[in-house]
């Protein structure tokens, strides 16, 4: 064990001291969180550890299963107290895509006997959007709500789309694009209030805004590690106790038989390590500094323009129209000089087409094409935040000198 | 004399194994030296399984008792 503990200290020593490297020959500041975060050294250590107490699997009646099984279930309470639920409404999946489709599917094939209608936006992720395609082809019909120019899903809109053969509304909890924070509270009721399940994907809000599903009214919420500096490849589904979903996978019953598949531990126990370590100080700080960001550069550079509201915004989104400048180009430019951001969503990136998140809120394809995100974490400071507004100050203006 | 009344219940009925063991092993972390914990139990696996969980985490189980299909198990945490 003592030798493990060595080793282990090692690895962690080793890593601090790349960074430490890093930072003196190079500067690079990582700013797409959005897309996925690093993972914070207390999360891999929280990982590490389940190799020195030999968890093994966690179905496993004997004691090294009795001990993966307990990491498990605590990860599963401190989830649960985050987001103010009971431990058995949690289903533990391999990330929000899988959490999506779960819920989606899921309520989609338990009720279709009661109705084969559902609600969604026109800006929500491709793991919902692409999922109820794929459920009007398997004969259910989707009304695709639109959105105001700042990306709001009117409550009302909600209203008048339900009907009698409604199953599920699901509105996204802050948009990956525009950092949008919807108004689920008063969906939420509105759909209780008309027997509908509420699902919300909170995979860019978890940790980043309160979230209670009790007051809120959630039936359903996706939720993920990797962008709370927890690892990849897990997430979960919070399932409101008595709603009925069906199995996206069938094999072992684990989950209550709900999801099926050997735990995954270690990524359990980070995800678990990810939300205990997130706090509302950081959610403060990143929304400071992203005021800040987007006035010094409104200031500084003319005509930029914020995608998204300004109140109503996820506390490290930022989302901005440079005019007449390329993001993609953009991007590459700050790339080269090792500042790292991205034109929109990360699973869109590789595509040419605008984002229809942004066509959604009513950009022409020329303005979508002229979009930057840069996401913060909590580790963005200030004087990052001030190289990259100066980076910015010089591309943009050469940028628009050679056009 | 040692008391032997519980301070808190935990139901884990319909709960697989070990499942069942780790709820039990966590809710006995979160309380007092000495307090003593009522678990409630399925016929089964569960009622082999849970007991010697908790007796290999060095905690006393106390007494099993069979109440209709349920099985009523007192444990002290050591």
């Amino acid at each position: 064990m003592k030798r493990i503990e060595k080793r282990n200290k090692k690895i962690l020593s080793n890593k601090l001291n790349l960074r430490c490297r890093k930072m003196i020959n190079k500067i690079e500041i990582y700013l797409d969180n959005a897309a996925t975060s690093a993972i914070d050294l207390r999360v891999s250590e929280a990982m590490l550890s389940c190799q020195d107490m030999k968890a093994m699997n966690a179905s496993s009646t004997h004691k090294p299963g009795v001990i993966a099984a307990k990491a498990v279930e605590k990860a599963r309470t401190v989830i649960a107290q985050k987001i103010h639920s009971e431990t058995q409404e949690l289903i533990f999946t391999s990330g929000g895509t899988e959490s999506n489709n779960l819920a989606i599917k899921g309520i989609a094939f338990a009720n279709r006997e009661r109705g084969k209608h559902i609600i969604t936006s026109k800006i929500e992720h491709s793991s919902v959007l692409e999922t109820t395609k794929w459920l009007e082809k398997q004969g259910f019909e989707i009304t695709y709500l639109p959105v105001d120019e700042e990306g709001l899903v009117s409550p009302k809109d909600v209203e008048k789309a339900i009907k009698q053969e409604t199953i599920l509304v699901s509105i996204i909890h802050a948009n990956n694009e525009i950092g949008t924070i919807e108004s689920i509270s008063e969906i939420g009721a509105i759909c209780r209030s008309k027997k509908v399940y509420f699902h919300s994907d909170a995979c860019q809000s978890f940790t980043k805004t309160r979230i209670n599903v009790k007051s809120q009214n959630l039936d359903l919420m996706s939720l993920n590690a990797h962008k709370i500096h927890g690892p990849k490849g897990v997430g979960a589904l919070y399932v409101r106790n008595g709603v009925k979903i069906e199995p996206l996978l069938h094999g072992g019953g684990q989950e209550d038989g709900l999801r099926s598949g050997t735990y995954n531990t270690e990524g359990i126990v980070g995800f678990g390590k990810a939300v205990e370590i997130a706090e509302i100080k950081d959610i403060k700080k990143m929304a400071k500094l992203r005021d800040y960001f987007i006035q010094k550069i409104q200031n500084n550079i003319e005509g930029v323009d914020l995608n998204g509201p300004r109140a109503k915004r996820l506390c490290n989104n930022i989302s901005l129209r440079f005019r007449f400048v390329n993001g993609q180009t953009l991007a590459r430019e700050l790339n080269e000089k090792n500042i790292y951001v991205s034109v929109g969503s990360a699973c869109l990136s590789t595509k040419v087409a605008p984002s229809h998140v942004l066509l959604a809120i009513g950009l022409e394809s020329e303005q979508a094409q002229e979009t930057v995100r840069i996401s913060l974490s909590r580790w963005t400071t200030m004087e990052e935040m001030n190289l990259v507004i100066q980076r910015l100050v010089e591309i943009v203006q050469h940028s628009r000198e050679i056009r | 004399m040692t008391q032997k009344k519980p301070a808190e219940v935990l139901n884990l009925e319909g709960v697989a194994c070990p499942q069942n063991s780790a709820k039990a092993l966590l809710k006995l972390e979160s309380m007092e030296v000495n307090g003593i914990l009522e678990i409630i139990v399925d016929e089964g696996e569960p009622i082999k399984n849970v007991p010697i969980s908790l007796e290999a985490e060095g905690h006393e189980v106390i007494s099993k008792v069979k109440i209709d299909k349920v099985w009523r198990i007192l444990v002290r945490k050591l």
